[in-house]
């Protein structure tokens, strides 16, 4: 038997599960084995396929291993010296911050891998003078602060608590896709005799498992929760002495209610009035009744306010601080890393909102955006406005992509500098679902001419003769710094298995203090109103390109473009072994809006609206919504469509998201 | 069911395809066509029929058809139940592909030879886990030994699998449940009870 060791590591996606994994390789370092970290209680000794198809990633032959250039009649690249490479790039930024100043620099981020060494970057941009990033997230913050301003943090229960729940109500959330160890604690809580209920407009893997599936209609959310609340209130189902003691407004709240009559949000959301009220009834009668909130319901520009809405329920039914109940939408826990040390923040600093990037790129002025630089991310497919993004990036000085495959994205580049992998560079990392802490460990070299981000950065600055001083020596050390104010862990703790930074235990708010400024939760908030001007109370208001849209007679079909198992964005969808399990990727539509079209299943269909237009096959499936079409997401090789062409640069009604959901289309045969 | 094979929840199973990675993984199957897939029933949701997932391999059965066709002695079945293929044995003449009912034997163009799913009969013998088992997330794919009594409502039929030849493969079912079970195949199995 050859000499096998056995590593503990982290998966760094941007996932709701970042599992603990333990990679064994032999002798001449290949992985002979991925499995799950037992040590990890919430991914339970398990990866996913994703965590498996590493094997598959690292050493894939598609995988960048040199620096790339663009060959000087723009066709393709051709490799090119890490020297040569930098030297140019140094030239080029440098000619953008001579002729327009640095802000005309922009530092893309995206979520591609998560780590505490992912924002050394600006150690260089701050000395470079300043340059332009974005602000805002393209996935989660409306829920975020929605939580925040409700609850005052981000925190929720323990993931083991989950099979304690009586009633598991998951809205907008589709985990046996997207969160699939959260998926097996569910079905074991459903064994036990838990219900699981989910409200999606769609049918899913989750949709499939549950007992019971409402699909409203998409945006109509915060009806659909205010509506519940007006049934639990009138049948007396509500918690009064919960919310005698830690309910803040919730008498105005209260007569917000009476504008949302069971009729009306019946008409409103699509679904049965007595639907709406036998689950407004069951989830206020059980207990303990977790509803576990995803992001798909917060896509749109009415989006905190729904979720506003969504997470006052298990305050309305004292829900709130138990084991196997709750409010559970992201547990921010583990994100007490301490700051990076950084330059101080030049006065030029700029910034633009993450959905509207390709706004900005065509819109800026004094100084205009010359020149990009890419990191983690694929803006190309996977912003809004995909293609005019796609333009914009086209016609700059210098667009430098780093990346560990080519992407639409790089293929725009002047420059693709290789990136490691998860395995190739030392770091922490926090997570959003558990509260642990873990360790990515160095397991191999990165390959070929592969040089960290880390180092990228530090020779950029050399070049610039800048001060390094920001970036690691001992990597271990570095990051022993970063560890939390008063954590009792030492990073040999955290290097032994996933550490609990949770300061109150597993049950989040066991203790009922809510650090809102009232201390209470806040059925109203006068921040809310204050920093994001919204009503005080929230509301069900209807979104521009929504249900009730005029847009829509001629635009009638609401447009998803949803997660799944198989990619998370557009990272993996390169890979055979992942190609060889996906599902299809195609158009659902309901039979009733196929045949009103003259449209076939398995025939061709083009999707379009004001922005753009694309090319699909359809699938013709009863399990989707009347109104409601939907293609996955994160599609971006070989001419696969894209989907991101029709979105729009919206921005949620707080912190700043993006309003992918918030999309109407036409459908036609090709 | 006389020896070792696998029990499926077809209620816990996703579809996610992670058995069929760690297979690849364990097995070295790395751009040869992959031992285990995922057959998914009913990807349109029509409210006629049930919606699950079946992660099928070889099915070690109790009378292998690979066994009894193969001209030169290349599989063998184990006293524990695992079917066997010994590839030096192999003549490459690709009989058991087509005696097979469940397409489990997969030719290797590169090497000239069958090859198929032993039920990870190396971590068997060594007291673990197939390694598509250890690595399924929702624990719906199952080891079942020899010695194993599959689990009460386990059958070893559900929609969309059957076994023409009578081979009796060694795959049993536990059946799905919630909204899986669609309203036909619900009131088809209310009709069979009453």
């Amino acid at each position: 038997m050859p000499a096998l060791r056995t590593i503990r590591t982290v998966c760094p996606r941007n996932c709701y599960c970042t599992c603990g994994m333990l990679v064994t390789l032999d002798e001449a370092n290949r992985i002979v084995s991925i499995d799950g970290d037992p040590e990890n209680p919430a991914t339970g000794g398990h990866v996913c396929l994703k965590g498996l198809a590493y094997a598959r990633r690292v050493t894939y032959a598609d995988r960048l291993l040199t620096p790339l250039r663009r060959r000087a009649s723009g066709a393709g690249f051709e490799p090119v010296g890490w020297d040569d490479a930098l030297g140019e790039i140094t030239q080029r930024l440098s000619r953008v911050r001579t002729e327009h100043g640095p802000e005309a620099a922009l530092y893309y981020e995206g979520s591609g891998s998560h780590g505490a060494l992912g924002g050394l970057a600006m150690a260089f941009w701050r000395q470079f003078g300043g340059c332009t990033t974005t602000f805002g997230d393209l996935c989660w913050p409306a829920g975020l602060e929605a939580t925040r301003l409700t609850y005052g943090d981000n925190r929720h229960n323990h993931p083991s608590l989950t099979v304690q729940g009586r009633m598991i109500l998951l809205w907008g959330h589709n985990p046996a896709e997207t969160n699939i160890h959260q998926w097996r604690l569910i079905l074991d809580a459903q064994a036990q005799g838990a219900r699981v209920v989910v409200i999606d407009p769609r049918q899913t893997d989750s949709t499939d498992g549950a007992d019971v599936h409402l699909q409203p209609r998409p945006g109509t959310d915060a009806a659909l929760a205010l509506g519940m609340a007006s049934v639990i209130v009138e049948d007396g189902l509500h918690d009064s002495e919960f919310l005698d003691a830690h309910a803040h407004g919730f008498d105005e709240y209260r007569q917000r209610l009476a504008s949302f009559p069971l009729e009306r949000v019946a008409s409103i959301t699509g679904l049965e009035p007595e639907a709406i009220r036998g689950l407004a009834r069951d989830y206020a009668r059980t207990k303990p009744a977790l509803l576990i909130a995803g992001f798909g319901l917060q896509r749109h520009s009415r989006a905190g306010q729904t979720m506003r809405t969504v997470a006052l329920l298990p305050a309305l039914t004292g829900n709130v601080g138990l084991a196997g109940g709750g409010w559970q939408y992201a547990n921010l826990a583990s994100h007490c890393l301490r700051p990076l040390r950084l330059p101080p923040e030049p006065a030029a600093a700029r910034s633009i909102p993450v959905s509207q990037v390709a706004r900005h790129l065509e819109t800026l002025d004094r100084p205009p955006i010359r020149a990009a630089w890419v990191e983690r991310g694929n803006p190309a497919s996977q912003n809004p406005a995909s293609h005019r993004l796609r333009e914009a990036l086209a016609r700059l000085d210098l667009v430098v992509v780093v990346d560990q495959f080519m992407t639409p994205t790089a293929e725009l580049a002047h420059f693709v500098l290789p990136a490691k992998t998860l395995f190739e560079e030392e770091d922490l990392v926090t997570a959003y679902w558990h509260p642990y802490l873990q360790w990515r460990a160095k397991i191999l070299s990165p390959p070929g001419d592969v040089r960290p981000e880390t180092e990228i950065w530090r020779a950029m600055c050399e070049r610039f003769g800048y001060d390094t001083s920001y970036f690691p020596g001992d990597r271990e050390a570095f990051l022993r710094a970063l560890l939390p104010e008063g954590c009792a862990a030492t990073l040999e703790d955290v290097k032994a298995r996933p550490i609990d930074l949770s300061e109150n235990g597993d049950v989040a708010f066991a203790d009922h203090r809510f650090p809102t400024p009232s201390g209470k939760v806040e059925f109203a908030s006068d921040e809310a109103a204050a920093v994001w001007g919204v009503d005080r109370v929230p509301a069900y208001a209807p979104a521009a390109e929504g249900a009730e849209s005029p847009a829509r007679g001629r635009f009638p079909l609401q447009l998803l473009s949803c997660k799944t198992r198989d990619r998370i964005h557009s990272q993996f969808g390169n890979l055979d072994w992942v190609r060889g399990v996906e599902r299809p990727h195609l158009l659902d539509i309901h039979p009733d809006d196929a045949r009103a079209r003259g449209i076939a299943d398995g025939s061709n269909a083009t999707v379009w609206n004001d922005r753009g237009r694309i090319e699909l096959v359809v699938r013709v499936t009863p399990g989707i919504r009347p109104g409601v079409v939907h293609v996955l997401e994160g599609w971006c090789h070989d001419g696969d469509p894209d989907v991101n062409a029709l979105t729009a640069e919206g921005i949620t009604d707080m912190n700043h998201g993006a309003t992918f959901y918030e999309c109407l289309v036409e459908v036609a045969r090709a | 069911m006389s020896g070792a094979g696998f029990l499926l929840d077809l209620h816990r199973c996703v579809g996610c395809g992670a058995c069929v990675l760690a297979c690849r993984i364990e097995n070295g199957r790395v751009e040869t066509a992959a031992w285990r897939r995922v057959l998914p029933l009913n990807l349109r949701r029509r409210p006629s029929g049930p919606t699950y997932f079946l992660s099928v391999a070889c099915h070690h059965c109790d009378e292998p058809a690979c066994l009894t066709g193969c001209p030169s002695g290349a599989y063998e079945k184990r006293a524990d139940g695992i079917v066997v293929h010994h590839e030096d044995l192999c003549l490459g003449c690709r009989y058991c592909e087509m005696t097979c009912p469940f397409s489990a034997p997969q030719y290797d163009e590169a090497k000239g030879v069958m090859s198929k799913c032993h039920l990870c009969a190396h971590r068997v013998d060594a007291g673990r886990l197939p390694a598509c088992v250890a690595a399924c997330p929702t624990e719906a794919l199952q080891f079942l030994t020899a010695a194993a009594v599959p689990p009460d409502g386990a059958g070893d039929r559900v929609p969309g699998f059957a076994d023409p030849a009578g081979c009796g493969p060694a795959l049993r079912f536990l059946p799905p449940a919630g909204a899986r079970r669609s309203v036909l195949f619900r009131s088809l199995e209310e009709a069979l009870k009453r």
